[in-house]
């Protein structure tokens, strides 16, 4: 009954607002859609690439010394085996696979080391390029036999408009989930105190949740339409990345929420929600991969849950990885979505003891 | 239980007590007059009863039964219509009988500002609108917290009559208010309040006026003469 109704003020309050609504769902995100053309070419600062042997016949010293070859743009990981690395590809972990041959230490030897790079991360698809030549230089300095490198794209080459066209889907989230929901919230400050004695704080709240998260699917089917109208070649309507996208939203409104409630309304709430929001876009890598910033901001941006919610959807628009790929990413954030709900309860009930 | 029970209940906000061991029973489908000057804990006491506040000491008891309230300042979302938050509270709340709030709308004179968006409201109305939203649910308690402020002369009158009915169909009526001259024919009881504490609690008619003209003359200068006002220093009192 509760819910319903509240539902049903929801809708109520949207009509009355539909201007807003209008600007927020439908204005603001078809500049964000148009905007992605804008963007053409970027230059990373370091690499995160992953070194793997081809055979059994590499051995560790030679590994060890590729891995020292590379420090000019990286500082590689080697792996185990060319699956692990193929998977931390996938995840956005490393941008590149160096594949490293047998016999590389024999002066009569030609050696072809390999450069595997996601034909999905557009900004790294130039730089790779550049990579490969500087490789194959500094390779064929260290070590004695004949070095040349090959580059490797694997998967479908997208174009820098559709790697940001995501990108661009979860920002307007993010900024629905810190402006308009903490406005919609404190907007109910009006009537607070008969809603706690006919309903309850509990009540408003998840029904404001449920709502909004359901009007999300307006944004999201108008860039669907855009991606068709561009010929974008990226599933838009993809259901892991959808998931992803409104478990984001879910997660970061309830945090919203909870700074509004624990301030009372206040227009301080109102501040540390966009300053929040300001910290989470600018921070998370949304638009290029971590390693183009510095290794400080790049450790900022694995901190951030908006930071494994965007390659999750990225990865799903993009490449229909599979979800399973990233299960202990999709753990962690509905655990995150259950830290914060509780903070949310908690912040009601110190809301309602102080008051 | 058929009453609403405080027992040595003291409320405090920081170093201010609003309610100083105050110990009451409202129930009984009495029409009962919370009495007294501003500050003296009035709408404390109401929003300990409806759980809107805790008390520091104490207990409040509320029985289970549907409980009602008109606010000081009236609470309904100011972005809709009077219509439409007549719509989401009567769903909220169960009011399904549309006869009995339509009737509510009658008494009240709600009915011309029923499309009017609830914020450009005048006073008046908002009072008016808060108090359609207390009565739809028909509730056996009901709290009416300053109810008469901003309302015109008809629609006091009006509702004064409609709060008599209803308290005489057998539900509890808790009034506050500074000024009973107006619900003085209607009351069963009065409890008189100052600086948190009560002053006396009884039955309109155990209440000897003696040589005052009115019970609002009478409560005045008792609380006069707690403040240590002698009778002959005090203004006169209509």
């Amino acid at each position: 009954m509760s819910l319903i109704s509240l539902l049903k003020k929801e809708g109520h309050w949207s009509k009355r607002n539909v201007l807003v609504l209008v600007f927020l769902l439908v204005i603001l995100p078809s500049f964000f859609a148009t905007a992605s053309v804008v963007y053409q070419e970027v230059i990373p600062r370091n690499v995160p690439v992953a070194v793997v042997a081809e055979n059994d016949d590499v051995s560790d010293n030679e590994l060890t010394i590729v891995e020292g070859g590379l420090t000019v743009f990286t500082e590689p990981t080697v792996v185990d085996s060319d699956e692990q690395a193929r998977t931390m590809l996938e995840r956005e972990q490393v941008y590149a696979v160096v594949t490293v041959p047998p016999d590389i230490t024999d002066q009569e030897a030609d050696a072809t080391f390999t450069l595997t790079v996601d034909g999905s991360i557009v900004p790294f698809q130039d730089p790779s390029q550049v990579i490969e030549s500087l490789m194959e230089f500094q390779l064929d300095q260290n070590l004695a036999a004949d070095i040349t490198a090959e580059r490797e794209v694997v998967g479908g080459e997208n174009s820098l408009p559709e790697y940001l066209f995501p990108t661009f889907l979860m920002s307007l989230l993010i900024f629905f989930a810190f402006t308009y929901v903490p406005y919609n919230l404190t907007r109910e400050s009006a009537v607070i105190d008969r809603l706690r004695v006919e309903s309850s704080l509990e009540a408003v709240v998840a029904a404001k949740l449920l709502f909004l998260t359901a009007l999300m699917a307006v944004p999201i089917v108008l860039f669907h339409v855009a991606a068709l109208y561009y010929g974008y070649a990226i599933d838009s309507l993809a259901p892991g990345a959808i998931f992803v996208l409104l478990l984001t939203f879910l997660i970061l409104s309830a945090f919203s929420m909870t700074v509004t409630v624990i301030t009372r309304f206040s227009a301080v709430g109102r501040f540390v929600n966009v300053v929040t929001m300001l910290g989470i876009v600018a921070l998370s890598a949304l638009a290029f991969p971590v390693g183009f910033f510095s290794p400080v901001r790049s450790t900022i941006a694995r901190l951030l849950p908006t930071h494994y919610a965007m390659i999750i959807v990225r990865s799903r628009m993009m490449k229909e990885s599979s979800l399973a790929l990233f299960s202990d990413w999709l753990v962690g954030l509905l655990g995150l979505l259950v830290v914060i709900v509780v903070a949310l309860k908690l912040s009601i009930v110190h809301y309602r003891r102080t008051t | 239980m058929n009453s609403i029970e405080l027992d040595g209940v003291t409320k405090e906000y920081g170093r201010v007590t609003a309610l100083d061991d105050v110990s009451l029973s409202v129930g009984g489908g009495e029409y009962h007059c919370l009495l007294g000057p501003n500050g003296s804990g009035k709408s404390t006491l109401m929003r300990l009863v409806l759980s809107l506040a805790q008390p520091t000491t104490g207990t409040v008891t509320v029985p289970d039964a549907v409980v009602g309230c008109g606010f000081q300042q009236p609470n309904f979302y100011p972005g809709l219509s009077v219509r439409e938050n007549i719509d989401v509270f009567a769903s909220l709340t169960g009011a399904d009988d549309w006869d009995w709030n339509q009737t509510v709308v009658d008494e009240l004179r709600l009915s011309r500002a029923l499309d009017r968006k609830a914020g450009d409201l005048s006073g008046g109305f908002a009072r008016k609108l808060d108090l359609a939203l207390a009565f739809m649910k028909k509730p056996e308690f009901m709290l009416l917290d300053e109810p008469l402020g901003a309302l015109d002369d008809v629609s006091k009158v009006r509702f004064l009559e409609f709060v008599g009915d209803y308290a005489g169909d057998g539900n509890t009526v808790l009034v506050s208010t500074h000024q009973v001259t107006e619900f003085e024919p209607y009351i069963d009881r009065v409890t008189v309040m100052h600086q948190g504490n009560v002053v006396f609690d009884k039955p309109l008619d155990a209440i000897d006026l003696g040589r005052h003209d009115s019970l609002q003359q009478y409560y005045v200068e008792a609380i006069l003469a707690r403040e240590g006002v002698a009778p002959e220093e005090q203004p006169p009192v209509k």
